[in-house]
């Protein structure tokens, strides 16, 4: 092979600008009312960088993420805002044309991958549909099979495994399949929605650490989303940090786990088992996310949040910048103790 | 699979035995006895007996089972009563093709239209068209079936007057012919068989090819050949009128039975698509940026088409019925009307003759069935 593996289609040095989200809305519409799963959500991914969504269940991740590839539930419709796409906004255009940007341009692999198959064909067979629709040349057979087993053996499976039906497959190797197949046609960006979470620990801490090491090496673009993070932190440069459909906290990774400023990633973080230390369990998270058709009026974490005051259960804290780009939703982050956090202090 | 083949033959041939034991018991704990139904009552009762004694009847009951099932593996199903001395087998082989064709033609018909129709009816759901479609299948599918044979016939031959009423063929025209009924029919079985065979493997052979264009070119091009050599075999043949006249009136029972048949399978198809378009890798497909139809069919419909397939076996007792039904309604002279008949008659040997063949019938087809689900579905693999 003359050409790398997976190539970079975007033409951007890393770090510059690739996906552009802009104050997006997204609700779906039931009998009861509008939900609010996905309220003025704005980031920006550079070329190269991995940034993780972190937030309870409940919390709109996947909402989100599906909203990029405007595969959202068909109850579901975008109301605002704007996803660009190397400057191109993708919100407007028909399906039929973001058809062409779906998996060409952003592929995802979904939260509990191992269903991601469709029992009645070869995986390999699965990969080729992608192959067959985006790749800019016609390969033929004998290519889709050469590159299907490169891509295999990146991820650690063998190259005659592609023959195999899904169900010949343990839950690791359907795991690593889907990350293939995501990346089987040079997405710019790829979206990783729990990933691991169905898998048991250790095939989860190696195909962690493998898709590290697959991003690291073909400077990919990924989104991580997890309920755990834990793993956000083992695998993100930036994240950030989801509550009930509005991000409350965004930033290095490195910085909010040594100094988390919203209320509920600090919560989130103390009562998350220290990866660096023994658990201390500071302030408990009491509670459950709130139900997104009818949210608290304010800051929709006031009910649960201890440094409440009344302004918080009025008036709704904007994302603003507390400086070197660590932005944070909360009128009182200043009372959120800084260093005692269970991450924190090491 | 060849051995899982052969031990579900295995399985079957045991089975049919018990069958036909079950059969031989059952028709002979019919009341009444043959001699009241053929014989002069008026002939002495020493002619009688030596009459009895002719057809073996005035053995025990238990050598008249040996005698019976040893005929039977020999493949001498014995003499019909109603028809002395035609055997049954020739009776029935002169029947099994026309109902064989009958079912066959109206359950592919069934299957492919009702799936075809389920599944565009789960890819649309909501709205009032897929309302009123489906409560169609339901009416029909719960119809009570000998009258809305009978309001078909009215509606379509007699009021319409599209189609003959009833039968098989048209007397008249046959009356000259230089080749009887049978021959002809069986020009038209093997004719449309072969034409089957020609698309079906035009169709699996087209997508070996590794480009569109050449997969198009085999696709149509076995198409073409197919229908081509059908059309130069039947156009020049003398044969053409008298099969068109077959064809005429066998157009109305395998309408009717499919269109009732169908509607199960389109419910069924429905109902299984709307599960399957739940399923993971659906989103999977979506997310790949595949055409909506190619999700529909290659991805949903595929899987959809597991749960309908078992179905058929389940179902294959009601098509067997509404099949006896289908030809006593249209006198369609097959196996039912030769079965519902033999057994007014208490003609014994033509009532278990055409029972043990519909019986070996639904047995192949159930083997049909197990060998299509496992090319179906890779996640099954006999032992
Ligand atoms: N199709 C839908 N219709 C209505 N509400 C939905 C639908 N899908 C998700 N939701 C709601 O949207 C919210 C966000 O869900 P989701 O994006 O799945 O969260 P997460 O991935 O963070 O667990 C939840 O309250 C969920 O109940
Ligand atoms: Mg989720």
């Amino acid at each position: 092979m003359t050409t790398p593996l997976v190539e970079d289609t975007s033409g951007l040095k890393s770090g510059q600008t690739l996906l552009e989200v802009d104050n997006l809305i997204m609700r779906y519409k039931t009998k009861q009312g509008y939900v609010s799963a996905v309220e003025d959500v704005s980031f920006v991914l550079h070329k190269g960088e991995a940034l993780g969504l972190v937030g309870e269940s409940g919390c709109g991740k996947t909402s989100i993420a599906l909203s990029l590839l405007r595969l959202q539930a068909d109850n579901g419709e975008i109301m605002g805002g704007s996803i660009k796409l190397g400057g191109k906004d993708l919100v407007p255009i028909s399906e039929e044309e973001m058809r062409t940007h779906r998996w060409n341009d952003i592929s995802m692999v979904f939260q509990g991958a191992m269903n991601s198959w469709n029992p009645v064909y070869r995986v390999g067979d699965q990969i080729k549909e992608a192959l067959d629709l985006h790749w800019p040349t016609r390969l033929s057979r004998a290519e889709v099979r050469e590159r299907i087993g490169e891509l295999f053996a990146l991820v650690g499976l063998p190259a005659d495994a592609q023959d195999r039906y899904p169900h010949e497959f343990s839950g690791g190797m359907r795991q690593r399949a889907v990350i293939a197949m995501a990346l089987s046609c040079n997405p710019q960006v790829i979206i990783a929605d729990e990933p691991t979470t169905a898998l048991d620990v250790i095939v989860q801490d190696q195909i962690l650490k493998e898709l590290k090491r697959i991003q690291d090496d073909l400077d990919m673009s990924i989104i991580y989303i997890s309920h755990d993070i834990a793993v956000i932190a083992e695998v993100t440069d930036r994240m950030a940090v989801m509550y009930a459909g509005k991000m409350v906290e965004f930033g290095d990774t490195a910085d909010i786990f040594s100094a988390p400023r919203h209320p509920y990633a600090w919560l989130l973080l103390s009562s998350t088992p220290s990866i660096v230390g023994p658990r201390r369990q500071l302030a408990p998270l009491e509670g459950e996310p709130p139900n997104l058709l009818d949210p608290p009026t304010g800051c929709r974490f006031n009910p649960r949040c201890p440094f409440a005051t009344d302004q918080c259960r009025v008036e709704e804290p904007p994302l603003a910048d507390i400086g070197g780009g660590h932005m944070v939703a909360c009128w009182n982050y200043e009372d959120v103790p800084v260093g005692i956090t269970a991450g924190g202090v090491a | 699979m060849l051995r899982f083949i052969g031990v579900r033959l295995v399985q079957m041939s045991l089975l049919f035995l018990v069958f036909l034991t079950l059969l031989f018991f059952l028709l002979q704990a019919q009341p009444g006895d043959f001699s009241r139904q053929f014989l002069d009552p008026n002939i002495p009762a020493e002619n009688r007996d030596l009459i009895a004694a002719r057809f073996g009847l005035d053995q025990p009951l238990w050598r008249q089972y040996l005698t019976y099932m040893g005929n039977i593996l020999q493949g001498d199903l014995g003499v019909s009563f109603a028809r002395y001395p035609r055997s049954v087998v020739s009776v029935i082989s002169e029947r099994l093709p026309r109902t064989f064709f009958l079912f066959t033609f109206a359950t592919m018909l069934s299957y492919y239209l009702g799936f075809m129709l389920g599944k565009v009816l789960a890819w649309r759901r909501g709205g009032s068209q897929e309302m009123g479609i489906t409560l169609g299948g339901v009416i029909l599918y719960t119809v009570f079936y000998p009258w809305f044979a009978l309001v078909m016939i009215w509606f379509f031959a007699a009021y319409l007057d599209l189609v003959p009423v009833n039968q098989f063929l048209t007397p008249i025209r046959w009356r000259e012919a230089p080749f009887s009924a049978n021959t002809v029919f069986a020009s038209i079985i093997w004719s449309t068989l072969l034409l089957t065979v020609g698309l079906g493997l035009s169709l699996w052979a087209s997508r070996k090819p590794d480009n569109l264009a050449q997969q198009r070119l085999i696709r149509w091009g076995g198409v073409g050949l197919s229908f081509a050599l059908f059309l130069a075999f039947w156009l020049p043949s003398d044969r053409r009128t008298f099969a068109t006249d077959i064809a005429h009136h066998a157009v109305l029972p395998i309408f009717t039975l499919a269109l009732v048949a169908f509607a199960g399978v389109m419910l069924i198809t429905r109902g299984s698509m709307l599960e399957t378009l739940k399923e993971d890798y659906i989103l999977t497909a979506r997310a790949k940026g595949l055409a909506p139809k190619t999700i529909r069919d290659r991805h949903a419909a595929r899987n959809a088409l597991l749960p309908v397939t078992t179905s058929f076996v389940l179902g294959l007792a009601f098509i067997i019925g509404g099949g006896l039904i289908t030809e006593t309604v249209f006198s369609w002279p097959g196996m039912g009307e030769l079965l519902l008949v033999s057994v007014q008659n208490q003609d014994i040997p033509v009532a278990i003759g055409s029972l043990a063949m519909v019986g070996a019938l639904a047995l192949i087809a159930h083997i049909v069935v197990d060998v299509l689900y496992v090319f179906l579905d890779p996640r099954i693999r006999y032992q």
